[in-house]
């Protein structure tokens, strides 16, 4: 059942790719600063989005694990945060890329990039926790709570770091600007790219989901081993 | 009430210990005296760069021997089976973190006190100009780094890599306080007014401090508590 | 139409920016597929190991 549902999604995603990527490089202009390296914006920030999308999706899921106790809550957390920190890098690494073009450098210390980065070392330092801890109910419950305190303080870096006078493009999607700042047809196709990583990125959480079930299965038939 | 009584109590026993043994202190202080020789040789102490950075320099110190002190806080207990002891006790776990953070506390301001004179001496910076602002700077921060110190400290002392975990845990999360101390301190050691700009970075100390402590008062009895 | 030594750049890097996402995704789903086959061994061989010991 699961097997199917990663290969629909996978697929309809895949499909989805295709036909944003026709559009990306085939239909939609180059921009009129930048030239063609904006399209990288396409990857760029549906990879953000996805990324937040997942760290704040952990959050409720830690939340709900502390709350029930149910593992498989856990598991769900472990995972989601894993690939958002994947779609952290992917972020980073294109808007490095893109960074060398317009600004001519590969990196500088504004607020958004640095935020990012932050994001990126604590998650990771969720994800290292877990493998120190071989108790998965301690695990679960110590992540859970650094995941908490974790999300609590992204709020807090974002906050503190805009406050340093900031370089990065302002936003450019009409929800946050009102409109007016980004072609309609760009912004279109952002959302859809939007949609296309996120397909990719649940696919890859039910996948990690399913090797956490199967290393908790190890676990405890390893442990009925030792037990006889 | 009475969890704030037996908060103090944790607390005064952990300085009492302290003070016996003096093994965290020590190490702390020469551990910051250490850093600020180093300094001294990535940067040339004589120039103006020094005023430029010294704020930033002070609160690595205090964030770096901090952890000396804060990693010790829960350690100590494990000899002996304290730790469990303790939470077997009647004290719940919300006043044990917060008795263990404001030992953390006191003994972080004598640190910070102490690196403040070395400093002042080493690098010939005037820090005494604006003392009442600058000890509410360094009490609002203490404290942040205190409650961090003992959940992140707590979170990890079970486990067989705690002393390379709890760096790697903390210091990114320390990352709002820090630039708000740094900003704060940078402007009472120039002797400048505090402008409305700057009194946010207060006001974002208040809230760290507030958001934290209360996430740690939540979260007490899932993060000891087995 | 005559490409600019600074449009070529700006294309190439646009080229190592897909790259890069790509291929950053790709290193993940192959350490996870990775991942995957060694769980499965490792289940494999503890479900041996456990119906060895209850027959």
């Amino acid at each position: 059942m699961r097997e199917r549902l990663v290969i629909a999604l996978a697929a309809i995603a895949a499909l989805l790719l295709a036909y944003n990527l026709y559009h990306i490089f085939l239909v939609l202009p180059d921009e009129a600063a930048q030239g063609a390296i904006y399209r990288i914006i396409f990857f760029h920030v549906p990879a953000a989005i996805t990324a937040f999308t997942g760290f704040f999706v952990t959050l409720v899921l830690s939340i709900m694990y502390l709350i029930s106790g149910n593992l498989r809550y856990d598991s769900l957390a472990a995972s989601v945060t894993e690939v958002g920190v994947v779609f952290a890098c992917v972020n980073l690494v294109t808007g490095m890329i893109w960074a060398r073009i317009i600004w001519g450098i590969w990196w500088t210390w504004d607020a958004r990039l640095t935020s990012m980065l932050v994001c990126v070392l604590i998650y990771s330092g969720y994800l290292m926790l877990r493998r120190a801890i071989d108790e998965p109910t301690q695990r679960a419950r110590l992540s859970a709570a650094l995941s908490i305190f974790g999300f609590a303080d992204v709020i807090l870096v974002w906050k503190s770091i805009q406050w340093f006078r900031t370089q990065h493009p302002s936003p450019v999607l009409s929800i946050r600007t009102g409109g007016g700042n980004i072609d309609p047809a760009m912004e279109h196709m952002l959302y859809l790219n939007f949609l296309a990583i996120l397909m990719i990125a649940a696919a890859l959480v039910l996948v990690r989901t399913r090797q956490e079930t199967m290393a908790r299965e190890i676990d405890s038939l390893r442990r009925l081993a030792n037990a006889a | 009430m009475r969890s704030l009584l037996q908060a103090l109590s944790i607390a005064r026993k952990d300085l009492t210990v302290e003070l016996r043994t003096k093994e965290s202190l020590n190490a702390a202080i020469a551990f910051s005296v250490v850093m600020l020789l180093l300094f001294s040789f990535a940067f040339d102490p004589a120039a103006d760069v020094t005023r430029e950075i010294a704020a930033g320099l002070l609160w690595i110190v205090f964030a770096f021997s901090g952890a000396l002190i804060f990693n010790r806080a829960f350690v100590r207990e494990l000899p002996n089976d304290c730790l469990d002891v303790l939470l077997s006790s009647p004290i719940s776990p919300a006043s044990l973190l917060l008795g263990k953070a404001a030992a953390i506390f006191v003994l972080l301001l004598f640190l910070e006190a102490i690196s403040l004179v070395v400093f002042g001496v080493f690098y010939n910076l005037r820090w005494w100009l604006r003392p009442i602002e600058l000890a509410l700077v360094c009490i609002l921060a203490s404290w942040g780094i205190s409650i961090l110190g003992a959940v992140f400290g707590a979170l990890t002392v079970n486990l067989r890599l705690r002393e390379l975990m709890l760096p790697v845990i903390i210091y990114p999360i320390l990352i709002p306080l820090l630039i708000a101390a740094v900003e704060l301190t940078d402007t009472l050691f120039r002797n400048q007014p505090l402008s409305p700009d700057q009194l946010l970075w207060g006001r974002l100390l208040v809230v760290f401090d507030v958001v934290f402590t209360a996430l740690a008062l939540a979260l007490a009895e899932a993060i000891l508590v087995n | 139409m005559l490409l600019s030594a600074m449009d070529t750049r700006n294309f190439t890097f646009m080229f190592y920016g897909f790259l890069a996402a790509w291929l950053i995704v790709l290193i993940y789903i192959v350490s996870l597929a990775r991942r995957g086959a060694r769980l499965k061994k490792e289940l494999e061989q503890v479900r041996n190991l456990v119906s060895s010991k209850h027959p």
